[in-house]
């Protein structure tokens, strides 16, 4: 029987509408990007209203936000970091995840009560550097994706720190913030936003002294690259449970909803079951299966067992994997009628095998059926994007529940 | 006036011979260290070797640095303690290291090493800097992305040495996964660790990136030799306290031939100037004889605008 306390699950979150579905289906808490010294420059990031509404949003449900503020800064990114950090405080965040100490040294003279949490970016990576965190007043710190459940295990043991790490989602193949290919490959600065992922490119490998010129890749028709499969902890998740992690974080600002509320809700199910019954805790396949709709790569358990091997990397042609459309979303239901109004994000029409699904792990299919238009028209496809559509369904639904299809 | 400047001119060594011959050649310091702490290591130095190279460099004047610069795990630290300890009996000039248990280390073990910060990419502003030295770094050395303002403007900023590198490839990539092996059993071939390797990018037959596996994963370098002879008069004129040359992957005899010329071309500019001018296109002519012709020639981010 453990005795632990649950940890936190902790989710991203690209924009306002992501933010509201990820708490919506489970997370204790999400992290966004500003619009200063945050890592996805491509991610939607929150204005300070939007993180405003964020954050009154997540206190409705008891949940934090975080804020990224996660860059390797130059001399020039320095200017305005104090103003920024006092209006993170301002608004309200819970926390900023920081790598680089010059931002954290200004948050802490803008803004002494907020926060910090040390990111991924720092490379940390075993206990003597957790502890120096500790030490500096630091409550919690995002280890390197480069530790096993082992090494964690031995952290907490010998660190009273808060240990966040990664569950779910994409990695760098590298230590994070310790590759500059795209600096050097195509002018963006990998550590301030601009990363071009040149680690996923192919490339030729070419041993020294073999004179006729010939690539190894070309002789064994197999290019060289360099790209992770993505991680999923979903079949262990009690491991890193067990060795103390405080919280269990899903990568992916840039990940669209679909995902989010996916991942989350499998995730949010995982934490409740194992912890309603830890001696009997058994994993249900229906979450594994649930996890591959949302995937875009093969998953791997990366480092936490065992050094990854090339069974962990992407060659040659991508994996088929199952995938599926975020086809719309319930905005409302009529019991009576059983009605539902569901707004369109993808095609869809008469004929489409659907699946409902929903917070807590909810689900069903159906058959479309019959579908009408706003105005009560009946159509064959809901083709326009947004349009708000109804549809006769099989079982009850909710506001925020999703339909997917596979596509 | 007098002048108070005198830049270190530091050079990586791969055994006791490179030792030797680069301090002959002009370096004021080495750099060197074993792969169990060091990332990027030139060669293995044993401990007895590097106590031999200590004191062969201090009976020539010359200091030596020893590169403590992986990126710790909780093994590390079992054996790292002694390591130190034994670093400081030595009385080497100083280790250099980027991960931050060794603020803890030092201090626990109550240790004197003189620290050189360095994590590669990471160090990249002034207030960065400072912090650290607030924790007890004694040198820094910068991060190669950097342009030559951004170098001067820290210089200015801070109140303790730092250094740059000035010749040689610099990494751009290290993961702790075995990625050449594990490129070598997905197609089913022998790995030779021995064998020397790099990669090209996809349709672009110009490019060279040395790759190699080490004790600390999979490392990639640079496409290009860093090559700032024609503009040490903007370095030294800002008083840039360490100059590198680092000669991985390199040859002994290359190696020495570019210590020499750097040493001439320091030495000329700091006694004049214009003499420098005059044959800085000469120095840089004579590394591009000797230069091993997949490695092109450039200046790095020194002069380079970066997007992001």
């Amino acid at each position: 029987m453990t005795t632990r306390q649950k940890p936190e699950l902790l989710a991203p979150a690209g924009n306002l509408e992501k933010l509201k579905f990820a708490i919506h289906y489970g997370a204790d808490a999400v992290y966004i990007g500003g619009r200063q010294f945050g890592l996805r420059s491509k991610a939607g990031n929150f204005t300070f209203d939007e993180m405003r509404e964020g954050v009154a949003f997540a206190n409705k449900y008891g949940a934090k936000v975080y804020v990224a503020t996660n860059i390797i800064a130059h001399n020039e990114n320095l200017e305005g970091a104090h103003e920024y950090f006092k209006n993170l405080y301002e608004v309200g965040v819970s926390a900023v995840i920081a790598a680089d100490p010059a931002l954290i040294q200004s948050c802490r003279e803008a803004a002494p009560d907020l926060e910090i949490h040390i990111s991924t970016q720092a490379s940390i990576a075993n206990w003597r550097t957790a502890q120096f965190w500790k030490n500096e007043g630091i409550p919690r710190v995002v280890l390197a994706r480069e530790v096993s459940v082992e090494e964690i295990r031995e952290m907490k043991e010998k660190v009273d720190i808060e240990i966040e790490a990664f569950i779910h989602g994409a990695m760098c193949i590298s230590y994070s913030g310790r590759c500059v290919l795209s600096n050097h490959m195509t002018s963006r600065d990998a550590n301030r936003g601009g990363c071009a992922q040149s680690c996923r490119w192919k490339y030729d490998l070419f041993e020294d002294g073999n004179d006729d010129d010939i690539s190894l890749s070309e002789q064994a028709d197999e290019k060289y690259t360099m790209s992770a499969q993505d991680l999923s902890m979903v079949e262990h998740l009690p491991d890193l449970i067990e060795a103390g992690v405080d919280s269990l974080k899903i990568e992916g600002r840039m990940k669209s909803i679909h995902y989010v509320a996916t991942v989350v809700n499998v995730y949010r199910k995982i934490i409740d079951t194992y912890f309603e019954d830890p001696d009997h805790y058994q994993i249900d396949p229906a979450w594994i299966d649930e996890i591959w709709k949302a995937a875009q790569r093969s998953l791997s358990t990366a480092f936490y067992y065992n050094e990854p091997t090339d069974k962990d990397q992407l060659f040659g042609k991508p994996d088929r994997i199952p995938k599926y459309d975020f086809a719309g979303l319930v905005l409302d239901y009529d019991q009576q009628t059983q009605i539902a109004t569901i707004q369109q994000r993808n095609s869809f029409g008469v004929g489409d095998e659907v699946e409902f699904f929903g917070p807590h792990f909810y689900h069903f299919k159906q058959t479309i059926t019959e579908l009408w238009d706003e105005q009560g028209e009946s159509i064959d496809r809901a083709k326009h994007a947004m349009m708000t559509t109804k549809i006769k369904v099989d079982q009850p639904l909710k506001y925020y529940d999703m339909m997917r299809k596979q596509k | 006036m007098m002048c108070l400047y005198k830049p270190e001119l530091q050079a990586t060594a791969k055994d006791l011979d490179e030792v030797k011959a680069l301090t002959k050649a002009g370096a004021d310091a080495i750099v060197l260290g074993n792969q169990q702490f060091g990332n990027r290591v030139c060669g293995d130095f044993t401990l007895d070797q590097v106590k031999s190279a200590t004191d062969w460099l201090h009976l020539e004047g010359k200091r030596i640095y020893i590169m403590v610069n992986a990126i710790f795990h909780n093994d590390h630290l079992k054996q790292l303690p002694d390591y130190l300890k034994t670093l400081e009996t030595f009385g080497v000039d100083g280790i250099i290291a980027g991960d931050q248990a060794i603020f803890q280390l030092l201090d626990e073990l109550n240790l004197t090493l003189p620290l050189t910060w360095n994590p590669a990419t990471l160090s990249t502003n002034y207030q960065t800097l400072n912090f650290w030295h607030q924790r007890g770094l004694k040198r820094a050395t910068l991060s190669n992305e950097l342009s030559l303002d951004a170098v001067i403007e820290i210089k200015q900023k801070v109140a303790f040495p730092i250094e740059i590198q000035v010749h040689g490839m610099t990494c751009i990539f290290q993961s702790k996964r075995k990625l050449i092996r594990n490129y070598y059993n997905h197609i089913k071939e022998d790995y030779n660790p021995e064998q020397m390797r790099f990669i090209k990018e996809d349709k672009k037959d110009d490019t060279h990136y040395p790759i190699f596996e080490d004790g600390n994963g999979t490392h990639i370098m640079s496409n290009e030799d860093l090559v700032m002879i024609e503009y040490l008069d903007q370095i030294l004129e800002a008083e840039i306290d360490g100059l590198l040359i680092n000669g991985i992957l390199k040859t002994k005899s290359y190696n020495e031939k570019i210590v020499s010329i750097y040493r001439e071309a320091i030495d000329t500019y700091l006694n004049n100037p214009r003499h420098y001018q005059i044959k800085k296109s000469g120095w840089r002519q004579a590394i591009e004889d000797i230069q091993p012709e997949q490695r092109a020639m450039n200046t790095g981010f020194y002069f380079k605008e970066q997007i992001y």
